[in-house]
């Protein structure tokens, strides 16, 4: 099996390529290439990196792909995938903000901004509701849920007192079947893959 | 130091961001207000680029803010630090795996982190509807809205929708 530097990359290349419309797709496309055609991992062990990859900080695709690189060659490996996923989403911006400065003000631009302004509060909605689904799951969580949303819209404290202040509501609060939320997000994982 | 304060900046919200790359949003609508690098409005149209272009959301939108903000090198420092904290972490956690799962404080972290999360893309969903409150904006929302009750759809088909609205509604000056 090669896992060399070059393949790995060249896979998480393929993989960013392909990622488009923000994460929905990237579980069937790690499926398809990592799983089905390298045979790198099987798909409990692609569920278990999705697991891990929302419990850590950042991007869940980045996360993702740096925990697999390094199963596969270490360091190396995991330096590998991230700048394979990273590369086309660079690529692409940097070519499109040059472009982009110089449209930007044609009308027919602008109206297309305008459409997709209301286009990107529907995506919020919808993610806010996926997130709201994998993470509200009792009462603790409901009223952090709250705590944040007022603390962040009402009086607009900074996002990162609220995940420190978060942080030590949970780390106090904590009881036995806090683990609750990696195993819903392994059960969905493989019934979603299955 | 624009690079020192774009990295710092950035490695915060690589750091504290939880839930995806959604997730980066609101620290990327704080820094708007606070920085003053570009503009909500601004930040609203990368978002929707960001989402039609290759690549995770939240990459797009970090190398978008920093291209913004002081050109192709900004875009490479922004991007860089943005994705650290994920590196050094997810690292540290795959040597560390079996400790990690197992350890009460990070799950009692991780349990409470995820609805902080939530809670703040749903104060950044709350300030774009207001600051986009006019009549036509609120009929393509509703239209959006009605749509997703119907069936599930692929982000990239409301954003397809919404820009030929778009069109439509310049076309009919209905929007200034």
């Amino acid at each position: 099996m090669d896992k060399s530097f070059y393949t790995i990359f060249k896979t998480f290349f393929k993989v960013g390529t392909l990622l488009l419309g923000g994460g929905y797709v990237i579980l069937p496309l790690l499926q398809s290439e990592l799983v089905d055609k390298k045979g790198w991992i099987d798909s409990d062990g692609l569920c278990e990196y999705y697991a891990l990859g929302q419990s850590v900080p950042g991007i869940i695709a980045a996360n993702m792909s740096i925990f697999v690189g390094y199963k596969l060659r270490g360091q190396i490996g995991a330096l590998a995938a991230v700048l394979g996923i990273v590369s086309p989403a660079f690529l692409t911006i940097v070519l499109l903000a040059s472009i982009l400065e110089e449209i930007v003000h044609l009308s027919f631009i602008q109206s297309i901004f305008w459409g997709v302004g209301i286009g990107v509060i529907m995506l919020l909605y919808l993610a806010t509701k996926e997130m709201w689904n994998k993470s509200i799951i009792d009462k603790f969580t409901c009223i952090i849920f709250f705590a944040s949303f007022i603390l962040s819209a009402c009086f607009k404290v900074s996002p990162a007192l609220i995940i420190i202040l978060s942080i030590i509501a949970g780390i106090i609060y904590r009881k036995k079947h806090q683990d609750s939320v990696g195993e819903k997000i392994l059960r969905e994982c493989k019934d979603d893959l299955s | 130091m624009i690079y020192l304060e774009l990295f710092l900046q950035f490695f915060h919200i690589g750091l504290f961001s939880y839930g995806g790359g959604y997730a980066t949003l609101p620290f990327l609508f704080h820094i708007a207000e606070v920085q003053k690098w570009y503009t909500a409005k601004q930040l609203t149209d990368m978002i929707a680029i960001s989402t039609i272009t290759p690549g995770p959301v939240g990459v797009n939108v970090a190398t978008f803010a920093g291209f913004a903000t002081s050109g192709l090198l900004g875009a490479l420092v922004a991007t860089t630090s943005i994705i650290l904290p994920s590196y050094i972490l997810v690292i540290i956690i795959s040597k560390l795996l079996e400790q990690f799962k197992t350890n009460k404080n990070v799950q009692a972290a991780i349990y409470a982190l995820k609805p902080a999360g939530c809670g703040l893309l749903a104060a950044v969903g709350i300030d774009l509807f207001v600051s986009n409150a006019n009549i036509w904006g609120m009929v393509l929302l509703g239209i959006l809205f009605f749509i997703s009750t119907k069936q599930k759809r692929d982000p990239l088909f409301y954003l397809g929708v919404s820009a030929i609205a778009g069109l439509a509604a310049g076309y009919m000056h209905l929007i200034s």
